[in-house]
């Protein structure tokens, strides 16, 4: 499992508004990263804010007139003008103009997330959810589409567009620092613009439920510098030429594992995720574990138990060795 | 009218006589009855039973979530308790309990002695009983759904969701819902139809209107549901493929279909409560509301805004932005009836003297969970601000405040004021002020640090998370506040329990209420009242404190029964003025014998062994038209017309008794229903992806006019008839009825021929799959319209239709002018529109 204990100073007092934005993981909508998250943050602070005010006004009335005490006596008519004015100011008046406000403020903050064209054309990026893994395509990569899965690397400082469907059921694609969700629907294909300010691994997790492996299909977002993101994109370009040491675990591999995966030069399986990079990936399983030393060979072993129900079966069919010999060749697979 | 011409009774005599009638028969034949009193508590025992299932299931998805990276509920069975979790919750708890609540208490406060059609409250009891069990069977074989109680597609579909599951959803709840539209069905008839002398709309206790809306809702909401529930179940069992996109469907009409029943539902859920609230507040406040108008205008305008809300559940799916931003601001316009009503309750509060009583303290809470919640709605229905937090346990933490805060609490508030009219006792009010503490306590450590966890960036519906995340703590808390939460239910329960042996015993009215239900005795027979007082203003009690003593001592109207029937008074739609008797039907068998027939059906559906399915549903369709055989005039419904000299006569033997309203009303849902499948057509149509449509259309249109033609003639003939029974003359009428029968019945024949004809392939295209369930609805309809014609010639024959009796046939003639409307719709729908634009893919 992922473990890195990160620091969180004030956890405590977060839920009463006094903890800030920054002090959580790297999901948290009030830690924006972007233009779009950073407007949607301040929409909630305002909203929070003001309505706050409405919600004690309201509750500090309601307790005042259980006062004891005489009560003035009033008219019928008085009775009825004050009842008016109530009705009037606090039923139409008050979430009239706040509805106004809110819509004439906070609508514009979605603007960020339009696809609307602007002048220079962005970057696009194709992201298909699948049951329960992310295939991210590149398709104006130079030099031919680049294809990867449950990773994704985008360019720092300047808008993308991400073109989303759903391959078999309905998905949802979100990256909280950076702006809002969108669904990823098989047959439609949905588009949203972010933006990232500032360099950095952000969290994604799908946000549609998607059937038993919805809680562990996470994504590896990274942006970094344009000139980063174009050599990453050429690095994955040319077929890797095949390591002449790790043949027999190529053979296995062929065997058991090419219906469904592709390995760029060995496979064009396109089931499952694409291999051809995953020595390098971050994690394994879409988020499950992390990537380190004989964590594939292990995952290949138990993956039915660290993510019951996902869609590759079992491997009881073949022994210890050969997956070992096979996650060992996986994890020399990299750029 | 009777109201002064009784001669004084024996209380003691008068009593006995009643209680002849009304008696509910004991043991195994307890099955059999239908009285509203009964049947009110047996909807609230049972719901109460479904909700603590699914507080179990709550607290095991607590404890799952409690700590990351546990593995006490594995992914699969996580899910089936959060499927499970929703559906007992919305569908077999808060709709039930409210429906419940309003069959227990509308006669009671409308000064009515039953509901206008007991055997339906039966027969909805019962199929919600059948229904409830078949869905937590699912539950206990580990077969439970688990696709989230929204079942979106394709995730429900066959392919994703291979096992019984979905199966279970679908039909169980549908069959569930059977029962709701037969309270909305009957509530909207009894509160329309059977006030007592002088209630006028105007002088209405605003709990029902409250209930008057919520039933019209049901009434028009529900269907939408129904409709996409029947369509998700042929495309998993049949392959008819609806959601389907590379058959032209598409997933998102799933969506459409459910929420145009989800967010209504919201409202139903809502609705009675704020009822409760709208009760409370004036009688311990000691004053009228202030605003009355207003709030029965801001309830009204509820339920027509909540009808067009039902896109900012899916403002994620890639709705156009304009679309959205109307929505968006739709939702945020339902706050102005909102803030009404709560304006209404402060300003009544600020002009009365209140109390803090036990009832009231719920209600406070009510207060302050619901406005949270509320104005958390309005920030969701923010588009961007949506967009971030949609999906996520900030929009959990919100629709429990306003789920729990709407709903419940005023629940817990409405049975802590009405239980001394139950059982003649008071509750502790010790207990009860700790079951609130531990209660509101426990539900905002619950549920207010979840729209932090959700800001975090934690989605719902997930089995797990990783500590890295930093939810954590934050779930934690939630977790021991959830466990906290159900500590002070339990106290609750405890103390209604412990109450009907240990309670004070309550004296009459002991809140000095203005409504006609504390006029009854504590504990109510089974009649209500012994006769059935005028009223003069919203507040009869107040007027007169008089009434629990005059009623029970005969000195109103009806007092007794002379007849040997069931009475009440049918009264004016709009001013109250009674206008006839209604004689409400007895104890029967039909009804649940019919729910267990349709249990059948629904289990062997399950089991698809679709050979018994279809024998149980003849089985239930003949006890449905013997129960509809036993009515009107048949003798054992009335056997004489005889009334009290000076009462207005048998709502049988006039030309407008409650079944026609029952009918109109029926036709209403039949109608939503309807306008959904012509959504579903349209929405295909014009938005699927990969819709196919033929070049031309598949049906013929020789046959559709044919058919067209026939059925007008058999409907005009009817018409005729009608005419001539409400001029009083039924010449020719049998011949005349058995000649419309056989009308209807070629036309039946003609639209079986073009369906043959039209060479459909139902399991290839979405297309074909909507044309070939269009047909079959206008096919049901001809033979339903085609039977009931029948058998009102056959009742000519045993003299329970004539000139005399002219009651029948003005009911079934309204279910002949639907279908010739619905028949001439689809064909302009399904022929004359796709042939106008051509066929196109």
């Amino acid at each position: 499992m992922v473990k890195s204990i990160r620091q969180r100073p004030l956890a405590w007092a977060a839920p009463l508004g006094l903890g800030l934005a920054g002090c959580a993981g790297d999901t948290s909508i009030l830690d924006p990263a972007g233009p779009a998250a950073r407007d949607v943050a301040l929409v909630w602070w305002g909203m929070l804010a003001f309505f706050t005010l409405v919600f004690v006004a309201l509750v500090v009335l309601w307790l005042y007139t259980f006062r004891g005490g005489s009560r003035p006596e009033r008219s019928a008519e008085d009775e009825r003008r004050i009842g008016r004015h109530w009705i009037l100011g606090g039923g139409i008046l008050l979430p009239g103009v706040t509805i106004v406000v809110l819509l004439a403020w906070g609508v514009p903050a979605g603007q960020h997330m339009l696809p609307l064209p602007i002048g220079k054309p962005p970057m696009v990026i194709e992201v298909v959810g699948h049951q329960w893994w992310w295939e991210v395509r590149y398709p104006d990569a130079e030099g031919g589409e680049v294809v990867t899965a449950n990773q994704l690397v985008m360019p720092v400082g300047e808008p993308v567009d991400f073109h989303v469907t759903g391959a078999d059921v309905i998905h949802a694609f979100w990256i909280p620092r950076l702006g809002g969700k969108i669904d990823m629907i098989p047959g439609r294909i949905n588009r949203i613009r972010l933006e990232a300010e500032v360099p950095g691994v952000f969290g994604a997790q799908c946000a549609e439920f998607c059937g038993a492996q919805h809680a562990n299909m996470r994504l590896h977002v990274e942006a970094m510098p344009r000139e980063e993101v174009e050599a990453w994109l050429a690095a994955r370009r040319p077929e890797p030429a095949p390591t002449p040491e790790h043949a027999e675990a190529r053979e296995h591999f062929r065997e058991h594992c090419a219906d469904c995966h592709r390995v760029a030069g060995v496979s064009e399986g396109d089931v499952g995720p694409d291999l051809s990079d995953i020595g390098v990936r971050a994690t394994l399983g879409a988020g499950v574990m992390a990537m380190q030393e004989g964590a594939i060979a292990d995952w290949l072993r138990h993956h039915q138990a660290y993510k019951p129900g996902n869609r590759m079966p079992a491997h009881d069919d073949i022994d210890a060795e050969t997956l070992e010999a096979i996650g060992a060749w996986l994890e020399t697979l990299q750029p | 009218m009777s109201e002064t011409s009784t001669p004084r009774r024996d209380p003691e005599e008068l009593h006995r006589t009643l209680d002849e009638v009304w008696a509910n028969p004991r043991g195994f034949r307890a099955l059999t009855v239908v009285n509203h009193t009964t049947l009110g508590l047996r909807f609230m025992i049972t719901g109460l039973v479904f909700f603590l299932i699914g507080g179990v299931l709550a607290m095991l998805i607590r404890a799952q979530l409690a700590l990351p990276d546990q593995d006490f509920l594995s992914p699969d069975l996580y899910n089936q308790v959060m499927t499970m979790h929703g559906t007992v919750m919305m569908f077999l708890f808060a709709i039930p309990m409210l429906e419940g609540l309003a069959i227990y208490m509308v006669p009671k406060m409308i000064g009515a002695r039953d509901l206008v059609c007991p055997r339906l409250t039966a027969f909805g009891y019962f199929c919600y009983l059948f229904g409830g069990i078949i869905i937590i069977s699912s539950l206990l074989l580990e077969i439970a759904p688990e696709s989230g109680w929204f079942l979106y597609t394709p995730l429900s579909s066959s392919e994703f969701s291979p096992g019984p599951g979905s199966d279970f959803w679908l039909l169980g709840v549908t069959f569930v819902e059977i029962s709701a539209m037969a309270a909305g069905v009957e509530l909207v008839v009894g509160i329309l139809r059977t006030r007592t002398q002088g209630m006028s709309l105007t002088r209405m206790p605003l709990f029902v209107w409250y209930i008057l809306v919520m039933a019209f809702m049901i009434v028009m909401g529900f269907p939408p549901l129904i409709l996409a529930s029947i369509l998700l179940e042929l495309e998993r069992a049949v392959g008819m493929p609806f959601f389907v996109v590379e058959a032209g469907g598409d997933p998102v009409l799933w969506q459409h279909l459910f929420w145009l029943f989800g967010h209504p539902d919201v409202y139903i859920i809502f609705l009675p409560a704020a009822g409760i609230v709208s009760t409370l507040i004036p009688v311990f406040a000691g004053r009228p509301i202030v605003g009355y108008s207003w709030v029965v205008a801001a309830v009204i305008l509820t339920g027509f805004v909540s009808f067009g809300l039902w896109v900012h559940h899916m403002f994620t799916v890639g709705i156009p932005q304009l679309a959205q931003t109307f929505f968006s601001a739709a939702s945020m316009l339902v706050a102005i009836p909102t803030a009404i009503q709560i304006f209404a309750w402060l300003a009544t509060l600020w002009l009365g003297k209140p109390r803090m009583t036990l009832p009231m303290l719920w209600i406070l809470g009510f207060l302050i969970i619901f406005v949270i919640g509320g104005l958390t709605g309005v920030m969701l229905a923010l588009v961007p601000f949506n967009w971030q937090v949609h999906d996520t346990h900030f929009v959990v933490a919100h629709l429990h405040y306003v789920v729990v805060g709407g709903m419940l609490f005023p629940l817990v508030a409405g049975a802590y004021y009405w239980m001394p009219l139950l059982s003649g006792r008071l509750p502790s009010e010790r207990l009860g002020r700790w079951g609130f503490w531990l209660t509101f306590l426990g539900f905002n450590l619950t549920f207010l640090v979840m729209h932090w966890t959700g800001l975090l960036g934690m989605p719902r519906r997930v089995y797990t998370y990783d500590t890295t995340m930093g939810w954590d703590l934050f779930n934690l808390i939630s977790s021991v506040g959830g466990f906290i939460l159900s500590v002070g239910i339990a106290m609750v329960i405890v103390d209604f329990a412990l109450h009907f042996r240990f309670g004070r015993r309550s004296p009459r009215n002991p809140w000095h209420a203005d409504t006609l239900e504390w006029a009854n005795t504590m504990p109510p027979t089974n009649y209500n009242l012994v006769s059935l007082p005028a009223v003069h203003s919203r507040h009869p009690l107040w007027d007169d404190p008089d009434l629990p003593r005059s009623t029970s001592a005969g000195e109103h109207g009806l007092a007794g029964t002379t007849f040997g029937r069931r009475e009440m008074w049918g009264s004016d739609p709009l001013t109250g003025q009674v206008r006839e008797v209604v004689h409400v039907p007895t104890n029967s068998w039909w009804p649940v014998s019919a729910a267990a027939a349709l249990a059948v059906v629904c289990v062997s559906l399950l089991a698809r062994v679709y050979v018994v399915a279809g024998l149980a549903t003849l089985v239930a369709v003949v006890v449905l038209l013997y129960w509809s055989w036993e009515n009107g005039a048949h003798p054992r419904a009335s056997a004489s017309d005889e009334v009290a000299p000076g009462d207005p006569p048998l709502h049988s033997r006039t030309l407008d008794g409650p079944g026609r309203w029952g009918m109109g009303i029926g036709l209403l849902a039949n109608g939503a229903l309807f306008l959904s499948l012509l959504f579903g057509w349209f929405y295909l149509w014009t938005v699927s992806p990969q819709w196919q449509m033929p070049d031309a259309s598949p049906l013929s249109l020789p046959l559709l006019l044919a058919g067209g033609v026939v059925l007008t003639a058999a409907a005009l003939w009817l018409e005729r008839l009608v005419r001539g029974l409400r001029r009083g003359h039924d010449r020719g009428l049998a011949f005349g009825l058995y000649g419309t029968a056989a009308l209807g019945a070629l036309q039946l024949v003609l639209l079986v021929v073009l369906l043959r004809q039209a060479e459909l392939a139902p399991t290839a295209s979405a297309h074909d799959a909507v044309v070939t369930v269009a047909l079959i609805y206008g096919l049901i309809h001809s033979g339903l319209a085609t039977v009931l014609v029948l058998l009102q010639g056959r009742r000519v024959g045993y003299g329970y239709v004539s000139a005399r009796l002219p009651y029948e046939p003005l009911v079934v003639v309204q279910l002949w002018r639907y279908h010739l409307g619905v028949y001439w719709v689809l064909v302009a729908a399904f022929w004359l529109l796709p042939t106008l634009m051509g066929g196109s893919a």
